[in-house]
Formats: C-alpha cells, sequence, structure tokens
C-alpha cells in the first residue's frame, strides 16, 4: 500500500480492507421534481413493496389532473357570450320544468274566513271530554312497561 | 285591501283583538293583539304545523278554525288565501255550577 501497483497482488483479506463502507448513492433511483417518474429496472434485490409503492405512485399520477399545467382555453368574445346565452336558456328551460316549491305554501282552509271565525266556539262540555279523553291516553302511555318473564341469558344445559 | 279584510273582523261578537298575517309579516293589528308580533309568530307556527295533519287518505287538512282554548279567552285562527286570520275573543263559558 502507497506504492504503485501495490494492490494487484492483493489477497481476499487485503481487498475487504478497501471496499467503500457507503456504496455509491443511484442518482436516477430517486424522481427528480416534477411531473415526470421515470421508471428504473429495479434491480431484483428491491421487495415487492417498492413494486407496491411504484404502482401506487403511477396511478396517482395518471389520476390528478394538473389545473395549473393545462393549456388556457383561448376563446373569441363572440363565442363566450353565445355560449353563456346557449347555457341560460337551457337553465331556463329546465328550472320551468323542476315541481314547484309547495312545502311552505298554507293550504287554505275556507273561503269565509269571517263566517268561520265568528261562529260559535268549542262547547265546554266538548272541552271537557277531549281534556278526559287525552288524560286517558296518558295514562295508559305511561303504564307502558317491559314485563320481564324469563331470563335473557341462559346456560346451556350440559348433562 | 286591509280595510275589506278586517272589516268583518271588528264585528265579531266578544272579540278583544285580532290579527291578518301573511308570509311576510302582520298585515293588520287591532285591540290586544295590536302590534304583537310574537303572537302573530307564534299563531302562524301553530297553525302551519296543523294544517300539515291529515285523516288517513284525505287530501286536506281536516278542520276550517283552530282553536287556543286558554281560562279566560281564545284565539280562533283560520286560513283563507294565503293569510291567516287571528281573532281573540272572550271564553264565557263557564263550568256549570251545580247548586
Amino acid at each position: 500500500m502507497g506504492c504503485c501497483y501495490s494492490s494487484e497482488n492483493d489477497t481476499q483479506e487485503q481487498r475487504n480492507e478497501r471496499k467503500p463502507l457507503i456504496p455509491h448513492p443511484d442518482p436516477v433511483s430517486k424522481p427528480p421534481n416534477g411531473t415526470d417518474w421515470i421508471t428504473t429496472s429495479v434491480p431484483s434485490a428491491r421487495t415487492d413493496e417498492q413494486a407496491l409503492l411504484t404502482s401506487i405512485l403511477t396511478k396517482t399520477a395518471q389520476n390528478i389532473i394538473d389545473v395549473s399545467a393545462a393549456d388556457s382555453v383561448m376563446m373569441e368574445q363572440h363565442e363566450y357570450m353565445d355560449k353563456a346565452r346557449q347555457y341560460s336558456t337551457k337553465l331556463a328551460v329546465l328550472s320551468n320544468n323542476l315541481p314547484q316549491r309547495k312545502a311552505l305554501a298554507l293550504p287554505s282552509l275556507t273561503s269565509q274566513p269571517h263566517q268561520v271565525l265568528a261562529s260559535d266556539l268549542v262547547p265546554y262540555s266538548d272541552v271537557q271530554q277531549i281534556s278526559k279523553i287525552a288524560a286517558y291516553a296518558y295514562s295508559a302511555i305511561s303504564q307502558i312497561k317491559v314485563d320481564a318473564k324469563e331470563e335473557l341469558v341462559v346456560q346451556f344445559a350440559i348433562p | 285591501m286591509t280595510a275589506s279584510l278586517t272589516a268583518g273582523l271588528d264585528r265579531i261578537q266578544d272579540q278583544i283583538g285580532y290579527l291578518v298575517i301573511s308570509e311576510e309579516g302582520v298585515l293588520a293589528s287591532a285591540g290586544e293583539l295590536e302590534n304583537d308580533e310574537v303572537t302573530a309568530g307564534v299563531m302562524m307556527q301553530m297553525v302551519r304545523t296543523a294544517s300539515r295533519f291529515r285523516l288517513s287518505g284525505a287530501a286536506e287538512p281536516p278542520f276550517k278554525r283552530m282553536s287556543v282554548m286558554l281560562e279566560d279567552f281564545v284565539y280562533t285562527v283560520t286560513v283563507s288565501g294565503q293569510k291567516v286570520f287571528v281573532v281573540k275573543r272572550q271564553n264565557n263559558q263557564q263550568e256549570p255550577i251545580s247548586v
């Protein structure tokens, strides 16, 4: 070591001494910044995990729509106006065909509001009867309960 | 227009106030219900809910008038031509006194 040609007749042990500790990094394996993906031929030493990762990356790259990179559509002014008019007439036609929103409209109960409102009030006897019926109903509902007859969880009988 | 709406209302016997309400708000008010927007809002909600009831198979609400009966007075409510009419009336009916 030190003088010319001294490594030619090295023994295996001496060659191991010269072997670099950190292998030279592969400059192609890391993809450059940008949207280009270079498919490298992976050495057989790489695991299936790496192949899976690469396939996910390529699929994503295919599905991504890069809005900033798209060419802006150059349309002339009259074309643009024509399209706008076309779209708004189409919208108008479609919205006319939509069912009208009637949910908020109050249905008319009578055509004679004054007469209906001036009629006799609900008789007191009716009010009493309804109150009694409502009280019975309330009492009945409050008595609804679970009547437990048997155990829900049982042991298997093993003879 | 308001005059024709309210003309009949103030002639209702033992009425002590009324409201005429539309979707936009109170169109007319008088008596104990004058400017009473709170009661108007409550009555609107009540009648809107009640008018959604249907007896089985029927297409229309099953009532012409809704009465909110309190101890001394009654609110009678109906709907006609997209307007809600509320009349507050005395409730003179007492429990019959057995002697």
